[in-house]
């Protein structure tokens, strides 16, 4: 798997994916269940980091954000 | 080791990122650096603090790459990016190379914490050692273009 897929997947799958929205530093990521959210496997596929409040999920990943939210919004 | 000066992209005050009121930045979760809270004088030009090419620009933040790979982001303000653009002029494109002090953004501080958001701008060494920014600007005012930090790589 690659980043991208390695990402979706450990944000529960694109069936829990409310919206993704790239910023400069990191993916805003809107879930329907955050209990399907894994954060280690979030880290093991490079995040720096994740920053939960409820269902908003931002996984700080790097400038790289805008192509990996295209990639992930490409296999959605 | 070669040592890189990191400009303050505006005018204002030092504030370490740890007063920077967003977690990524606070825990410096992409890098070390130093944040500027920019002067309140209305209309205001940010300029680069790296000479390098513009790898990624946003109307409210942008990354240079120095000519031997390191990454520079400054981040006009905390959860600008909900302004869609508005209110923030690119002086350049993506791909550009751009001197150090070059101008980059025009943009108005004031404006932005009318609109409810901090305007503090952190400026990052992306993927530096937490112990490879020195501080050479202590707290306090700062001038466009005055050495913010400097980075050992």
């Amino acid at each position: 798997m690659d980043k991208a897929e390695q990402i979706l997947a450990a944000l529960g799958g694109a069936d829990n994916i409310v919206e993704i929205e790239p910023c400069a530093t990191r993916l805003r990521t809107e879930v329907h269940d955050s209990s399907l959210v894994d954060e280690k496997a979030l880290k093991a596929a490079g995040a720096f980091g994740v920053i939960s409040a409820g269902t908003v999920v931002q996984v700080v990943v790097g400038p790289e954000a805008d192509t990996i939210a295209t990639d992930i919004e490409d296999l959605m | 080791m070669t040592q890189l000066d990191v400009l303050a992209p505006v005018p204002g005050r030092v504030v370490a990122l740890a007063e920077v009121p967003d977690p990524v930045f606070a825990q410096e979760l992409v890098g070390p650096g130093l944040a500027v809270d920019p002067d309140r004088t209305g209309v205001a030009v940010a300029v680069a603090p790296v000479a390098g090419r513009m790898v990624k620009l946003h109307p409210h933040a942008f990354v240079i790459q120095t000519a031997d790979g390191a990454g520079v982001l400054t981040h006009l303000g905390i959860d600008t990016v909900q302004l869609a653009g508005e209110g923030f002029e690119l002086h350049v494109a993506e791909g550009d190379d751009v001197s150090a002090g070059a101008p980059v953004v025009t943009w108005n501080p004031a404006a932005v914490e009318a609109g409810g958001r901090s305007p503090v701008i952190p400026v990052i060494a992306l993927d530096a050692a937490p112990d490879s920014v020195v501080a050479r600007q202590a707290e306090g005012p700062v001038a466009a273009g005055g050495v913010l930090f400097t980075w050992s790589r």
